[in-house]
């Protein structure tokens, strides 16, 4: 405990409470922006949420939210007495499930029979990026390491001499 | 050398065999299916509970017929479906009364006048309830009309009928329920 040491260690413990302090209003900002900033949605809001997740099922691809056909309106109807009878969404979806299958969802969850439709172009991606990496690597392994230059065709000393010859007399053919 | 080639031959045959063979499998199964058939994910679960009011009587509540199988057929006076298969739900009525089998029709998507009507005019004899803001129909799943769901003594739903159901079709579930119940 030296007495130059004191002040050091106060100048240290002031930026550290800058640095709370700055935090803290940084924290304190995000939680007023998250609060503040997203309003609860309406009742009318939420319904529309989640009737656009459900698939009208007597429509062909058309969403709860959007069907003017009357079993669609009574789902609509239903949503809004499910909230006001304190239900969640997920709740609502889940009874909506339990009555009509996955298929009451506009997107079913990737499980089963139904998950291969999302899987599959993948699996297929993999296997062919696979096939063309082994096929790859047993081509790559077939080829003789060639020395460097071994394309070019051997030439006999006797051959070399009549084509240096021959590139000679052509360069005195040449004009200029 | 050549072994291995013809090895290799016979694997990639297997491979594009084995391919095929899934692929028509899939076709195969798709293709048998009849696709007016929705498999109701409500068969094998406990029937959903309802007190309706009945258009000539005292309400019905479906918890209070536990111990007895119930055919709940889903129709409406509009439907000429629903009009097909009438001989089949009061054969059914007349005939499994007796054994303890009930049949409720609940009306969809319809005015109570209409209903009326045509319960007199067709001389419909079992209970008939008014489902007004369709949310029986809603927790039964329910497509269209006619639909029918039969439960059995537990409570539970053993069979789904999409469109209009025949007597015998009926008959036959109603007793399966009763048979599989007295085991």
């Amino acid at each position: 405990m030296t007495a130059a040491g004191t002040p050091e260690r106060a100048g240290v413990s002031l930026s550290g409470l800058v640095v709370l302090a700055a935090l803290a209003a940084a924290v304190a900002t995000l939680i007023i922006v998250a609060v503040g900033g997203h309003r609860p949605a309406s009742l009318a809001q939420q319904v529309q949420q989640i009737a656009a997740g459900l698939h009208c099922p007597i429509c062909k691809d058309l969403p709860v939210a959007d069907s003017p056909a009357p079993l669609a309106q009574q789902m609509r109807q239903e949503i809004v007495q499910k909230l006001r009878a304190g239900e969640s969404a997920d709740q609502i979806r889940a009874g909506f499930v339990a009555a009509y299958g996955d298929s009451v969802l506009m997107s079913p969850p990737r499980q089963g029979v139904a998950g291969t439709v999302y899987y599959l172009p993948l699996l297929v991606l993999a296997a062919g990026l696979i096939t063309a990496f082994t096929l790859l690597r047993r081509w790559l392994r077939a080829r003789p390491h060639d020395p460097p230059g071994a394309g070019s065709p051997q030439l006999s000393q006797r051959q070399r001499h009549a084509v240096a010859r021959a590139i000679s007399r052509l360069r005195e053919e040449e004009p200029g | 050398m050549r072994q291995r080639t013809a090895r290799r031959r016979a694997q990639l045959l297997a491979g594009v065999v084995a391919a095929v063979a899934v692929i028509v499998a899939f076709l195969v199964t798709g293709l048998g299916r009849d696709p007016s058939v929705i498999a109701s994910p409500l068969v094998g679960r406990a029937a959903p509970n309802f007190t309706l009011a009945q258009l000539n009587g005292p309400p019905v509540t479906l918890s209070r017929l536990r111990g007895q199988v119930v055919v709940i057929n889903f129709w409406a006076s509009w439907c000429a479906e629903c009009h097909v298969e009438q001989e089949a739900l009061d054969r059914a009525w007349q005939q499994f009364q007796d054994s303890g089998v009930v049949v409720i029709g609940v009306n969809f998507e319809d005015t109570t006048g209409a209903a009326r009507s045509y319960v007199r005019t067709a001389d419909v004899r079992y209970p008939v309830v008014e489902d007004p803001a369709s949310h029986t129909a809603l927790a039964y799943g329910l497509r269209g009309v006619p639909e029918t769901f039969v439960v059995n003594q537990s409570g539970r739903i053993v069979a789904h009928v999409i469109g209009a159901v025949s007597a015998s079709a009926l008959a036959s579930e109603i007793n399966s329920a009763l048979i599989a119940s007295a085991r």
